[in-house]
């Protein structure tokens, strides 16, 4: 925006320098980015001109251009074949000028620096780069520039990988899928070179991929509830996918490698035998960095947290003629290709919608059907020429929907299926709109609670986007099924997200009359405003609240309200009104009319708060005038029930509430989690759903927000732990660095050791004091859900039907399921969730937490019992 | 990666004209920034409906979340005018916005992110000449979502201006006006009888407020979309 100009030149003085320091390209960096763009119009064209432009590039620097060719494969993987074409190309002889002696092979040169980063990127164990590059290596096997035997050996020491002793699943996968795409590439010539050493490489990723039966059952979309573990039909997990599209190639001896990508490189000259053939050198895969400095847990073990480690399932929408099937050679290599594009460009989204839709330029013609009212001619392949649109949305709802969670952010993938409608309208839309009507049939089909929460994430926002437009009239025909039904549940959740999203009216108009009416409970009738219980004038306690409210609206200082409270609670006691308990009368009161005064906005909401901070934490205290003290349970657990009460009808509310409550050191993580399995389903404006206890995605929002915060604190404290140290460490090397000039050399290292820094101390001390919290309240959300999932007679909030769909035979009854058993059979899915989802964090604690939990189900014969523990058992790496 | 597209997650080139920092110290501001401005706001879009889509890049578990929603009010109608702040605990959330939200749709209005250096006391007003924002002066098209509104309005738009009208109302000046949204979990410990009633601050803003001051005379820039 340079629209200043004349006298304002003077005052923007240091805009116009910005200006004018312009970055200065030297003929280098000029090369760098040709290689980087190298085929941006027509690859194969560009390639003689462009190999004769590094040749010509004088002084030729070889780290430049291999350093362009490490960046070009890394991070455009869908041109990995050209690049190989393109070094192919550099190893032909120069045309000597006369007198000329002749060089050393440049595209040799170019490999061997090449293969410094790649090794860079193993010593990081930097795993897409190191299988990026991997596959390049591959496709200059069988250009015949690297040796057949040393690319086995490559291949090998990354199977090695899965016979490592206690290897993560996380770690296995990438090293698999690294040995397996390598051989997708490179089999047709290390077949021939040894078919036993690549018979024996596909064995071993199949012996790994079947030891991890049980993980997968636990991540697979669609599992059922049942003690046996077993995983549903036409389930495409990646390293399964791999395996096939392995074993369909190694069958016909890797011939069908050619059909499925792009070998450039073969074109024209034919088998050269005289190229100097580059034996990689071999390597070993160097065990994963560990990012954090753990500290010592309770546990003694070192408590950092690692994501990432289950097998991924990823959901399919389209048949095998729209688009293709991943367990297949092409299929696999093509969502390989658009996954890797994905994560790469998840760092501009508009630009990444542009290249998947130019992919099946780097892929071979024929395999997609060209655009509508394109004039190029098209030859389809048969059984390939596949809708690409189709295709790449749903790549990205695959791994959109990939369980426990995805590998970025659910809105990272959201924006950009947005971007693809933005940029080809006509032919995403109908595919958004076929990807919907999948996932929303697949609802009734024990589709996992998590992806039916992501689903209606994506729904809603999808639909802000796109005007709110959808055919809601196609879903009328369900609301005839029981209230908490999956679909019915779905619809519920996507309205209430929609309206969060816009405002209530706005939603209301776009449903037809029957989701209208009240009694489908689709939509409430009003919007979802707050509900203050002493509004009414002739409420028993209106007055008393009024008193309070006053006091608030004229700003009192909180002493002045607290001091009101007590006597107001004087008053009620000695009007003998019978109430059982006066204290949570008053706190009720009390925190009803602070939300009152902060409902028109969360700014009015935080200022309230703030301002009101002394008075919270004085009731969040215990007795009203009681001094001193942590906090209460009772009074905590009051002041949670009287927001959510107050909030009752708005649950995004509820959860800002909540969350500033914690964050405002008023109510503790525990406390709301203790909360939401007593009391969570008393907020929602659709009366019908009210208890008993229905653990829907609105109770897990707020367990998961109580989770979240008492992890985040942990982590937040290590990483303040670790400043500290590195400061110390620091000043003590600077203390002995200067102390040895001085003294030349004559230190004494031991009396400056054991100088604590109090500030460290201080650090660590509330370490331990938030690990604490942590485990609490991962203790008692286990303990929440075993109570409501195996209830013992007298639990709190049993969930009646819990253990009556447990098993095939109940799941196939499910017509007859009412609203408790379709409760129970979310409450199951929460709890899979938790497991899997918080396993690195319950497997700091698992023996602790299996004590606490589950001793009680020793002996006891009980089905309910048995799957809980069979989930626990999974997720914490012990079956 | 880098190499190949520009990431979205670079700040424009916007210089808040008030705030008395140099190219290179801003720069090195917004590079740890946890503030994000957001532009192109209908004036009847709630600090709850900005929440909600923002949420969508907090990393909680990872110690972040919404800090605060400030809402850009004009000046003397106080009334909101079309923009926003939003604060997160960590850098990588804003960052997260601007790759993923900027550019998208809220209230069906395309809103615009950028780093920010950070809510400073008096920047929740508009800076335009009649109190709400400069672009809004100098606009030509109808904007129903701006100001720009006709007698056909429906029904319940005219609702949601009479809520939009009443509710920041008592909105405040000065120091303290805005609240801080809750800071990092320290140790209570037992005795709890706080008797400072003052409105506790985030130390953030203590220390920005020294670092840079700003100016309190009216400039005449803040030309941000």
């Amino acid at each position: 925006m340079s629209y200043r100009h004349g006298g304002y030149r003077r005052r923007y003085r240091d805009d116009y320098d910005d200006r004018r320091r312009e970055v200065i390209e030297t003929p280098e960096d000029r090369l760098k980015t040709t290689i980087i763009k190298f085929g941006e119009v027509d690859a194969l064209e560009e390639l003689p001109g462009l190999d004769k432009q590094i040749r010509n590039h004088q002084p030729l620097n070889i780290p430049n251009v291999s350093e362009a060719f490490r960046i070009s494969v890394t991070e455009q993987p869908y041109k990995i074949p050209f690049y190989a074409a393109l070094l192919r190309s550099l190893y032909n002889a120069s045309d000597l000028a006369e007198g000329e002696t002749e060089a050393p092979v440049l595209g040799r040169l170019i490999l061997e620096d090449f293969w410094k980063g790649f090794q860079g990127y193993l010593d990081k164990v930097a795993w897409r780069e190191t299988r990026l590059c991997i596959q390049f290596f591959a496709h200059l096997t069988n250009a015949g520039l690297i040796s057949p035997e040393s690319m086995t050996a490559l291949l090998q020491s990354f199977v090695a990988v899965l016979d490592e002793f206690g290897v993560s699943h996380g770690r296995a996968k990438k090293a698999a899928l690294s040995a397996g795409e390598g051989l997708i590439i490179a089999g047709p010539v290390l077949k021939v070179h040894s078919p036993s050493s690549v018979n024996e490489m596909i064995a071993a990723i199949h012996t790994y991929s079947e030891s991890t039966i049980n993980a997968k059952w636990l991540v697979a979309l669609n599992s059922k509830v049942s003690n046996e573990v077993s995983i549903p039909e036409g389930a495409d997990e990646v390293l399964d996918s791999l395996l096939n599209a392995l074993n369909t190639l190694n069958e016909g001896d890797f011939s069908g490698t050619a059909d499925c990508i792009p070998q450039p490189y073969l074109k024209g000259e034919g088998a050269q035998t005289d190229l100097p053939i580059y034996d990689l050198p071999s390597v070993l895969v160097p065990p994963e960095i560990i990012e954090v400095e753990g500290i010592t847990s309770e546990a003694g073990s070192d408590a950092q947290i690692k994501k990432e480690e289950w097998p991924e399932y990823y959901f399919r929408v389209f048949t095998t003629d729209v688009s293709p099937d991943p367990n297949t050679p092409a299929g696999y290599v093509i969502r390989s290709t658009l996954i890797d594009t994905i994560d790469i460009f998840e760092i501009n989204r508009k630009e990444c919608a542009r290249l998947l839709l130019e992919y099946p330029k780097w892929n071979l013609p024929g395999t997609f059907k060209p655009k509508p009212g394109s004039t190029v001619e098209h030859e389809p392949i048969p059984d390939k020429d596949w809708q690409l649109d189709s295709t790449v949305l749903e790549t990205i709802l695959g791994v959109y929907l990939v369980l426990p969670e995805s590998s970025q952010k659910s809105i990272s993938y959201i924006s950009l299926m947005t971007e693809l409608c933005k940029l080809s309208p006509s032919t995403v839309g109908p595919a958004v709109g076929k990807s919907i009507r999948k996932l929303y049939s697949a609802l009734s089909e024990s589709l996992d609670v998590e992806v039916s929460r992501r689903f209606a994430e994506w729904f809603a926002i999808h639909m802000s986007n796109f005007g709110f437009q959808w055919v809601w009239k196609e879903w009328v025909p369900d609301l005839s099924l029981a209230v908490q039904h999956p679909k019915r549940a779905f619809i519920r959740r996507v309205v209430e997200f929609e309206i969060r999203l816009a405002y209530h009216e706005r939603i209301f108009k776009t449903l037809p009359a029957q989701m209208q009416d009240p009694e489908a409970f689709v939509i409430p009738d009003q919007s979802p405003s707050p509900a203050f219980d002493y509004e009414d004038p002739l409420h028993p306690h209106h007055e008393a609240a009024q008193s309070v409210l006053n006091l608030f609206r004229g700003r009192a200082n909180a002493e002045d309200v607290i001091a009101h409270l007590d006597t107001l609670k004087n008053q009620l006691e000695g009007a003998d009104e019978g109430h059982a308990n006066l204290d949570s009368l008053v706190r009720s009161i009390a925190v009803q009319s602070l939300l009152n005064i902060g409902s028109r906005s969360i700014s009015h909401l935080l200022n309230g708060i703030e301002r009101y901070l002394a008075l919270l934490r004085n009731l969040a205290s215990g007795g009203i005038s009681s001094s001193g003290g942590y906090g209460n349970n009772e009074a905590k657990a009051d002041i949670l029930t009287a927001s959510a009460s107050f909030w009752r009808h708005n649950r995004q509310m509820v959860g800002i509430v909540f969350d500033k409550l914690m964050q405002y050191q008023i109510v503790d993580p525990t406390d709301v989690v203790n909360w939401t399995f007593l009391n969570g389903s008393v907020v929602g404006q659709l009366k019908e759903i009210e208890k008993p206890l229905n653990l829907s995605a609105f109770e897990w929002d707020l367990l998961k927000g109580a989770l979240d915060k008492a992890n985040g604190r942990v982590v937040i404290a290590r990483r303040k732990i670790a400043t500290l140290r590195k400061e110390d460490d620091d000043a003590r090397a600077r203390a002995k660095a200067s102390q040895g000039m001085e003294v030349d050399g004559e230190t004494k290292p031991d009396e400056q050791d054991n100088v604590e820094n109090p500030a460290l101390e201080t650090a660590l001390k509330a370490s331990e004091s938030l690990v604490r919290e942590q485990k609490a309240a991962l203790s008692r959300t286990l303990e929440g859900f075993i109570s409501c999932l195996a209830p013992s007679t007298g639990d709190a909030n049993p969930s009646p039907g819990s253990r009556n769909m447990i098993g095939e035979e109940a799941w196939n009854n499910r017509d007859a399921w009412g609203r408790d058993e379709w409760n129970a059979w979310e409450t199951w899915g929460w709890y899979r969730q938790f497991v899997r989802a918080y396993a690195p964090y319950l497997r700091i604690y698992t023996n602790t937490l299996e004590t606490v939990s589950f001793s009680k189900f020793e002996g006891v014969n009980d089905p309910a019992a048995d799957l809980l523990k069979k989930l626990w058992h999974i997720a914490t790496g012990q079956e | 990666m880098a190499h190949v597209v520009t990431p979205l997650d670079q700040p424009s080139n916007y210089k808040d004209s008030q705030a008395r920092v140099d190219r290179s110290r801003q720069a090195d501001l917004l590079s740890k920034s946890t503030t994000l401005y957001i532009g192109n706001l209908s004036f009847y879009t709630t600090e709850e409906q900005i929440y909600e889509v923002f949420s969508k890049c907090a990393n909680p578990e990872d110690g972040g979340g919404i800090k605060r929603v400030i809402m850009g009010l004009d000046r003397n109608s106080r009334t909101p005018c079309g923009f926003c702040f939003v604060e997160y605990y960590t850098h990588a959330e804003a960052l997260a916005s601007m790759k993923y939200v900027s550019g998208t749709k809220l209230d069906e209005r395309i809103i615009r992110c950028d780093l920010d250096l950070g809510y400073k006391e008096g920047r929740q007003f508009g800076r335009g000449k009649s109190g709400g924002q400069v672009r809004d002066e100098h606009r030509q098209d109808y904007d129903p979502g701006r100001g720009g509104w006709g007698a056909q309005a429906q029904k319940h738009e005219i609702e949601r201006r009479r809520e939009v009208e009443e509710r920041y109302a008592d909105a405040q000046d000065g120091p303290g006006a805005v609240a801080g949204g809750g800071g990092d979990w320290k140790d209570q410990g037992p005795s709890q009888s706080e008797n400072k009633l003052k409105r506790g601050r985030s130390p953030e803003d203590e220390g920005e407020n020294t670092r840079l001051r700003t100016r309190t005379e009216e400039d005449l820039d803040d030309n941000r979309m």
